[in-house]
């Protein structure tokens, strides 16, 4: 009987878990959680942070959920060292584990800001739910507050604090907001809706430093411009978790690397979710697409391998949905192609009538990239054609038509 | 156990399914009443139209394993493990959209419902018409269809009807062996070659 150990209880933790257990009921178990909450829905930290849900509400799992799978749970411990020639590791507590196969699923960290100041008090990443119960703390007073970035964490940030009625501005340092997600035009659209909402954005522009006596006052911008604040969220991206790995014994880029099967360089080591780098089937090579459906299917794979079952995982697909105030936006894989390849199609379609914007990414015939705002019930049926790769059956055309649904693609 | 069963040959886009799914879930449970209902009842078939013309009613598989249940953020969307429905709880949902980025085939919709908190817009799919199953009474969309597009019957002897048919086709070579009535199989050739005149 194999001792099975996973290294964090994210979600891809907690899915391999599910998954080994169905295919091996027996076999020791153990996962060791750096944080002390339950099993949450980590994307729901904002809706924490707006208001709209209470601390309960996040957690995804019954409170038995260890004992229900006989699992034994070592929680509030960080791995702080990997042994693999000894196949133990070490957390930050002292206590020493070993293991026969091993998952790391330690998740990514936000990016701090290191910049002077970067490190006082009233400074927060929006990572876990302590983060965002210390904001909550703090937030009786805060007038003003200044968001870090312009991607999904500091949009998130942005519109919960918002509806906290705190005044926001938002510094970007690309050109528009969500540069990662969305085209420019997708971008202007989104920054005038939260304008219109009373958030401030200005774009090109980045902090020097902060200022404050015992906790941030203030920051002075790359443009020269000094704003007042008593709070700042930084949504500057994730690192993935790997700073405990031996270094120069596995194989990493930015995300440890793993092959078809989630498997590291090492021996008996697999890797899923925001710490693994895995295939992006759009990129066509190893990516970090640290979001939550991903974080599912790769814990999935990655249990299923770990058991014994050599299930192939057939890349990851970056994807997002979110609704920001009246606009709904869904987006998919390679939105803004490389100006520089051949092969590329673009179209897109607006219909101010209808309030909607069509954004869609074609490679030799094939759907690879997506922009909804607006309309996005049939997002996941476009998501489901860049998923498999295949050419398409129907004028790229018909994708864009209102009346566009599953029955389009029937021949 | 029976489950509904799809004919795309005998859709002919009447969307009675349609109706007769929204009046199901709706709190009068009829067409008069459900029309003054507020909320609104929705349906959670979608009849869609293919290129040729034809319709489509489009509803939730259950799938198994159910990409919906995988990606729910707050664990709304859970399985019914006597009937393998794919249900969603209201009270739970997020309205996130999340669901509907995952599910291949488009049939979640986001609206208020009278189950749903007041005022709350929920993600919405097809429920299998549990309740009604409860009562020993067919869904909704297959009691409303007319021609055989949606039926309620075991898979495996669907399947065999199916095969019957096709080995009766191939051993007489006779076309009026095939099961599509002659009207419907009228229909289907005028919609293709309106949707082909429509297309030159």
């Amino acid at each position: 009987m194999p001792r099975y150990v996973i290294i964090g209880n994210g979600i891809a933790g907690v899915s391999a878990a599910e998954t080994i257990r169905s295919l091996d009921p027996d076999s020791p178990l153990l996962m060791i959680a750096a944080e002390e909450f339950p099993p949450y829905s980590r994307p729901m930290i904002s809706l924490l942070l707006e208001g709209a849900v209470t601390p309960e509400r996040m957690i995804i799992r019954p409170p038995d959920f260890y004992q229900r799978l006989g699992i034994e749970a070592l929680v509030g411990h960080q791995v702080v060292e990997l042994d693999p020639q000894a196949a133990r590791l070490r957390t930050h507590r002292g206590e020493s584990v070993a293991y026969d196969r091993l998952l790391i699923a330690s998740g990514a960290d936000p990016r701090p800001v290191e910049v002077p100041g970067g490190d006082m008090a009233g400074i927060f990443c929006m990572r876990t739910e302590a983060q965002v119960r210390g904001m909550l703390e703090m937030l009786p007073g805060v007038e003003q507050a200044l968001v870090l970035g312009g991607g999904l964490v500091g949009f998130k940030a942005a519109y919960g604090l918002l509806h906290r009625g705190v005044k926001v501005t938002m510094l970007i340092r690309s050109p528009h907001p969500l540069a990662m997600q969305v085209d420019a035009h997708a971008g202007e659209l989104i920054r005038r809706e939260l304008e219109a909402h009373g958030l401030t954005v200005q774009v090109g522009v980045e902090v020097q430093e902060f200022w404050g006596e015992e906790r941030v006052q203030g920051a002075l911008l790359s443009s020269g411009q000094k704003l007042d604040c008593q709070l700042v969220v930084v949504g500057k991206g994730v690192r993935p978790a790997l700073d405990f790995l031996p270094p120069g014994q596995v194989k990493v880029d930015s995300g440890i690397l793993v092959d078809a099967n989630l498997r590291t360089s090492l021996e008996g080591v697999y890797a899923a979710g925001d710490v693994a780098q895995a295939l992006d089937s759009v990129r066509g090579r190893p990516w970090v697409n640290a979001i939550w459906p991903v974080a599912v299917e790769q814990g999935r794979v990655a249990g299923a391998n770990l058991a014994g079952r050599p299930v192939s995982y057939r890349g990851s697909v970056g994807r997002n949905v979110m609704r920001i105030f009246g606009l709904d936006l869904m987006t998919a894989g390679l939105v803004n192609p490389p100006q520089d390849q051949e092969g590329y199609r673009v179209l897109a379609e607006s219909d101010p009538r209808r309030g909607t914007y069509r954004r869609l990414v074609l490679r030799d015939g094939r759907l690879v990239g997506m922009v909804l705002l607006g309309e996005i019930e049939q997002g996941g049926v476009l998501l489901s054609l860049i998923q498999r790769g295949l050419p398409l059956a129907v004028e790229p055309e018909h994708l864009l038509e209102p009346s566009f649904n599953f029955a389009s693609l029937m021949p | 156990m029976k489950k509904v069963l799809i004919d795309p040959g005998r859709c002919v886009g009447c969307m009675q399914c349609m109706f007769a799914c929204a009046v199901a879930h709706s709190q009068s449970k009829t067409l008069l009443g459900a029309l003054l209902d507020k909320p609104r009842p929705r349906p959670r078939v979608h009849v869609g139209t293919t290129p040729d013309g034809r319709g489509f009613p489009n509803r939730c598989r259950h799938c198994d394993p159910a990409p919906c249940l995988a990606a729910c953020l707050p664990g709304a969307i859970f399985r019914d493990p006597d009937s393998g429905t794919v249900l969603i709880d209201p009270d739970r949902c997020i309205d996130c959209g999340s669901c509907a980025m995952a599910c291949p085939f488009g049939v979640l919709r986001f609206h208020q419902d009278y189950t749903a908190p007041a005022g709350k817009e929920v993600a919405v799919k097809c429920d299998n018409c549990d309740q009604r199953q409860a009562q020993g009474l067919e869904p909704a969309c297959v009691e409303a269809c007319m021609t055989g597009a949606l039926t309620f019957e075991e898979p495996d002897q669907a399947l065999k009807r199916r095969t019957d048919q096709v080995s009766l086709l191939v051993l007489s070579g006779d076309e009026a062996q095939a099961d599509l009535p002659a009207g419907l199989a009228l229909l289907r050739a005028v919609k293709k070659a309106t949707a082909e005149m429509n297309r030159r």
